[in-house]
């Protein structure tokens, strides 16, 4: 991730992001499609308008405010969604590949926090954020940023302690 | 030092799925169609030079349609009145026509375009370009009803100067 700043090629520049960027949109989307297409339309975006790589926390801010866009756009249609969906599945799913029991507790307690928490940790954790730049794309100061970070960790630690 | 190191270690243990494949070819698409979009600037401030003449012929042209429709339905009783004139009175026929009520000229707009030297001549002349507008009426004095046509005009007129 160090050198993403001086790489010239997007597609280096992307394959090193797509992972995380992807698992930051999905979580206002139900589906990878929706979480993938509002990654492209950020990326194509901020890349079009010669944005520097190493701006990563306006990068975020772009995929975070496509998606939000996405939501209230498309409002009807997530309504519905979330009616069909909530008797199989009451929380939006992260895309991880697990690979073991834990894992799979992990990512329950994962879905299990509050969306401001749960942003905050899939940007440090994932996408290798500093608190500044988190700040940055969420528009809140760098304090605030890391008391949800805290605040997520202390929420995981709790609800995973029985099988911890 | 925190209490949430072992949980954060685990955390990056967890590894996003993988975006779908096609996923660069789409962005790779969209970033091309970028370069392949023209940046016309001119084509637009063309084409609404043309539209203001083509519209300025077409509202003329309509207006003389009008005009020319107006006279011919002016025509049209004097010319029947022979097969009529022996069912109604001759005074009643002459009551029933529209008569020329009024004429406006309304100068909206007057440009001096300066002193111009007219082909074959050697006296400078001012020309002066005037847009108008012309509303003719017509009234039936028998009924009340009546016939208003207005249209635009363009007049330039050209005032010889004479030096002293």
């Amino acid at each position: 991730m160090q050198n993403v700043a001086t790489d010239e090629n997007w597609k280096t520049c992307f394959s090193q992001l797509a992972p995380g960027l992807v698992l930051f949109a999905r979580q206002w989307t139900r589906s990878a499609a929706d979480a993938e297409d509002i990654v492209q339309e950020a990326f194509v975006k901020f890349w079009r308008r010669h944005h520097d790589i190493a701006n990563r926390g306006l990068l975020y801010a772009t995929v975070r405010s496509i998606a939000l866009d996405l939501i209230r756009r498309d409002s009807r249609r997530a309504r519905r969604e979330a009616t069909a969906l909530s008797d199989v599945d009451p929380t939006v799913q992260p895309a991880f590949d697990i690979e073991d029991d834990s894992q799979r507790a992990l990512v329950a307690a994962l879905d299990l926090l509050p969306e401001e928490q749960r942003e905050v940790l899939v940007m440090k954790i994932w996408n290798e954020l500093t608190f500044a730049e988190i700040a940055s794309a969420l528009e809140i100061s760098q304090n605030t940023a890391a008391s949800r970070y805290r605040y997520a960790l202390a929420a995981l630690k709790k609800n995973l302690s029985p099988a911890l | 030092m925190n209490d949430f190191s072992e949980l954060e270690d685990q955390l990056r243990k967890l590894r996003p799925a993988r975006p779908s494949a096609d996923l660069v070819t789409r962005i790779e698409r969209a970033l091309a169609e970028e370069t392949s979009t023209p940046t016309a600037a001119v084509l637009p401030r063309e084409r609404r030079f043309h539209f203001n003449w083509f519209s300025l012929g077409l509202g003329l042209a309509a207006a003389a349609a009008l005009v020319l429709f107006a006279f011919l339905r002016l025509q049209q009783p004097v010319k029947t009145t022979p097969s009529v004139a022996s069912t109604s009175p001759a005074p009643a026929i002459s009551n029933d026509q529209l008569v020329p009520a009024g004429l406006t000229q309304v100068v909206y707009h007057t440009r001096d375009e300066g002193l111009h030297f007219p082909s074959g001549s050697n006296q400078p002349m001012r020309r002066v370009r005037s847009h108008t507008r012309e509303t003719l009426q017509w009234r039936n004095p028998k009924t009340g009803a009546t016939l208003r046509i207005s249209y635009p005009q363009e007049q330039v007129s050209l005032t010889p100067i004479s030096g002293q």
